[in-house]
């Protein structure tokens, strides 16, 4: 007797339905697997076989043959065991066909008959929900961050014992989320802004960053709260929409990111990989492709602290996934997609011991220290970054004035920040953009109209100010955001000034 | 970190203390090279000089005062000498051929080796414009030991010559030193007392050397008559100037301060501040603001 149990497999984000088909024959007892079966999947055969005696089945006398339809695919991963033990159960007669015909099973066997949670549920579930399947057995362990998708009744199941009672129609309840979710930007667990003492001015770039979707880089001396402020970018950030959320929370499921303490992701990522980190680690990869930092941290902040500390190679990678929005992994078996819309805060020294420029300190950099060190931060991917903001040292007096004006807090950067995007997305509406930073040239001269006031005042800038050439349309950009803060229709002489002050990397170059 | 440049190489030429185009001043010196290896005009040499030099890692301020000493000579007529060197020196340069005046660069090393090998650009406009001078055959490659023997030079060529900014152990000190040595007036650019950057130059004051409190001074002192320089006076808003105030009054100050003193928002103040830095009242650098005037 054969029978087909519906499951899934994963190909990066992507997942497809997959058939077990399991067939009794009277041979030499025995498994074999077919189908284009990894590794795992090849191991699973003795995890089916004990687990199927300890829940107290028989394991059937006969040859077991299990075949994952379609054949030519590959398929991995340690959800399989639970559609193979359910087959070969159902093809031994211990389960009817209409008992499971509607279902499909995901989930990982321990010896004992328990079901382990596994990695990927969540783009599993989506796969079989696209796929037609409106009702899913998987892992207890997975059952939170399932229970995100919409239009499907999730079952969840502690053992083998337990899914085929639930089967067999014994107080089959579907899971319901005990999670209410708090649809919310941040919980101040990174900090709030009124904790950063005397940063006005980088905290009000901060705002345009965030409002324009723009990338910043930060320089400043050590100790001065570039980590500070860099930390509390998500506590600014609109609320994630729902989709937002569906895919961030599929990227950490693929990942294997996602745990009983955070079942989904509700709340902005905000990533700070170490500068020792590898290219795969960086950018996703691996011989089955896993996301990367850049990918984690979608729809969120990629946080690079000490920039010119990351090696030349990951840095150069970044630029067509900041420029995309997604990153294409391509290997010889596999070729998967992740997206990675970020929001990029680097940060750096003015130089290697980080005291260049100081009154205070001696810098101890030999020449060939700093320019090494500035030739990783100049270049094409500056290009990238819309903003660049120099913090000068908080002074101890600043820190310690009890009578302290209260700085702008994290709620009022929120409502600026909110304000502008919505102008944004109504302009935007007919573009397929929704943020000032993802103009392109063309829509640029058509959104960001420069009477001739501001086009003198811009050449004469570049020119005076030794910006780039470069910089133009990146000053353009930034005024538009800050014209869209102040509600203005217009972009007007003053959003140019100030737009202008945020290319100072531009200087510290010429600086030399 | 030095490179030779093979265009320059074919315009070396040679001078000898027994030729009229020696400099004036250099023959008068203890130990005058022997032979002077320069690319471009020789005669420069020879008209009033004033030598700038500092450290290698300079700070805003001081590149700032090297670039407007550079600048001053140039406007009124003054030849600048100074090293080629990464920082001071090469901001002394950049001043005076903005001004369009003419400058003498002295280098530890061949006239047609280029060092540190980024002030390319500066070398081949020093060229064009001025004088690249060394005691070095073309071909020798700079040592530490060649950099404190050209120091000698390009005091020598000097009646003058301004410590901009030194730290301790700085070999702008040495050039400060021959200077004296040769009887050649030394000129320093006082600091305040807590910037390790300045410590090198107050200590030449305390040893003797003349403050150099206002620019012209220099002019002054040499008897030259100051012409007035290209800069423009400059029309100022009512906020631009009020802020402009803020920032003389304060020296050194940080966006956020001007913006607590005046209670104004950090977007307006930084649209100021960028129009001051447009007309050229104020630069800034590393977060901070200065006065340029």
């Amino acid at each position: 007797m054969i029978s087909k149990i519906n499951t899934a497999t994963l190909t990066g984000l992507e997942s497809d339905i997959v058939t077990v088909e399991t067939c009794l024959t009277n041979q030499l007892p025995g498994i074999s697997i077919t189908g284009l079966a990894s590794q795992t999947i090849q191991e699973s055969r003795e995890r089916v076989r004990v687990a199927i005696a300890a829940s107290g089945f028989r394991f059937p006398h006969k040859k077991v043959t299990i075949n994952l339809a379609p054949a030519w695919s590959r398929k991995e991963g340690s959800h399989f065991d639970l559609p193979m033990a359910i087959g070969i159960l159902a093809a031994s007669g211990e389960l009817k066909e209409q008992q499971y015909t509607d279902y499909a099973f995901i989930g990982e066997l321990s010896l004992d008959g328990s079901i382990n949670s596994v990695t990927g549920a969540l783009p599993l579930i989506i796969g079989l929900r696209d796929g037609g399947i409106k009702k899913i057995i998987l892992p207890k362990g997975n059952a939170e961050e399932a229970s995100i998708v919409r239009d499907v009744i999730l079952y969840a199941a502690d053992s083998l014992k337990q899914a085929i009672e639930l089967l067999q129609g014994a107080d089959s309840k579907p899971y319901n989320s005990c999670v209410k979710y708090r649809y919310g930007s941040s919980d101040g667990t990174n900090g709030l802004y009124e904790d950063v003492v005397g940063q006005e001015s980088a905290k009000r770039a901060i705002t345009i960053c965030v409002a324009g979707g723009h990338g910043i880089f930060m320089m400043g001396f050590p100790g001065s709260g570039k980590t500070m402020l860099a930390q509390r970018i998500p506590s600014i950030m609109p609320e994630m929409t729902y989709e937002e959320m569906l895919e961030a929370t599929k990227v950490y499921s693929v990942a294997g990111e996602l745990s009983n303490r955070r079942p989904m992701i509700i709340q902005r990522p905000f990533r700070t990989p170490h500068h020792t980190i590898s290219p795969a680690a960086l950018l996703g990869g691996g011989g089955i492709p896993k996301p990367g930092e850049i990918s984690l941290a979608h729809h969120g902040v990629l946080f690079l602290d000490e920039f010119p500390e990351f090696s030349r190679q990951v840095l150069e990678m970044l630029r067509q996934p900041l420029e995309e929005r997604k990153i294409n992994i391509a290997r010889a078996a596999h070729k998967v997609t992740f997206p990675s819309s970020i929001m990029l805060v680097a940060a750096s020294n003015p130089c290697k011991c980080g005291f260049y420029g100081d009154d205070r300190h001696q810098c101890t950099c030999t020449t060939a220290q700093l320019n090494q060190y500035r030739s990783k931060i100049s270049g094409p991917i500056l290009d990238r970054i819309d903003l660049q903001i120099e913090i000068p040292p908080v002074k101890y007096k600043e820190l310690l004035e009890e009578d302290n004006i209260p700085g702008k807090s994290s709620a009022s950067m929120r409502e600026a920040v909110k304000r502008a995007r919505k102008i944004q997305r109504e302009r935007y509406i007919n573009e397929g953009i929704s943020l000032n930073s993802e103009l392109n040239a063309a829509q640029l001269r058509e959104y960001c109209i420069l009477d001739t006031d501001c086009k003198a005042l811009l050449r004469e800038g570049i020119e005076k100010l030794g910006l780039s050439a470069r910089a133009f349309s990146k000053v353009v950009k930034v005024a538009r955001t800050i014209a869209d803060i102040d509600e203005d229709t217009s972009i007007r002489m003053h959003h140019i000034a100030e737009a202008m002050r945020y290319r100072s990397l531009d200087k510290f170059y010429r600086n030399l | 970190m030095s490179r030779s440049i093979e265009e320059l190489a074919d315009r070396i030429n040679t001078v000898t203390p027994l030729e009229e185009a020696y400099p004036v001043l250099l023959r008068q010196i203890n130990d005058p090279p022997k032979i002077l290896y320069y690319i471009g005009d020789i005669s420069l040499a020879s008209q009033i000089c004033v030598s700038a030099v500092g450290s290698r890692k300079a700070t805003p301020y001081g590149k700032w005062a090297a670039f407007s000493i550079g600048e001053k000579l140039g406007q009124n007529g003054v030849v600048s000498v100074s090293g080629m060197a990464q920082g001071i020196d090469s901001f002394v340069h950049k001043g005076s051929l903005k001004a369009r005046g003419r400058t003498i660069a002295v280098l530890g090393n061949g006239p047609d080796i280029c060092f540190p090998s980024g002030n390319i650009d500066l070398m081949r406009r020093i060229a064009d414009e001025g004088l690249i001078l060394s005691e070095y055959a073309p071909g020798v490659r700079p040592t530490k030991f060649t950099f404190p023997l050209r120091n000698r030079i390009i005091s020598g060529l000097s009646a003058a010559t301004i410590v901009v900014e030194a730290g301790l152990h700085s070999g702008s000190l040495i050039t400060a030193e021959r200077a004296s040595e040769q009887g050649r007036e030394v000129y320093a650019i006082p600091g305040n007392i807590n910037n390790i950057n300045a410590i090198g130059g107050n200590k030449l004051i305390k040893d003797g050397a003349s403050p150099l409190i206002v620019l012209d001074d220099i002019l002054d002192d040499m008897g030259l008559e100051r012409k007035a320089g290209t800069r423009l006076n400059v029309e100022l808003g009512k906020d631009e100037s009020i802020v402009l105030e803020l920032i003389k009054s304060g020296g050194e100050v940080t966006c956020d301060e001007i913006c607590r003193a005046l209670s104004r928002h950090p977007g307006e103040v930084s649209g100021i501040v960028t129009v001051l830095e447009m007309k050229g009242c104020v630069y800034s650098a590393l977060g901070k603001i200065f006065v340029a005037k």
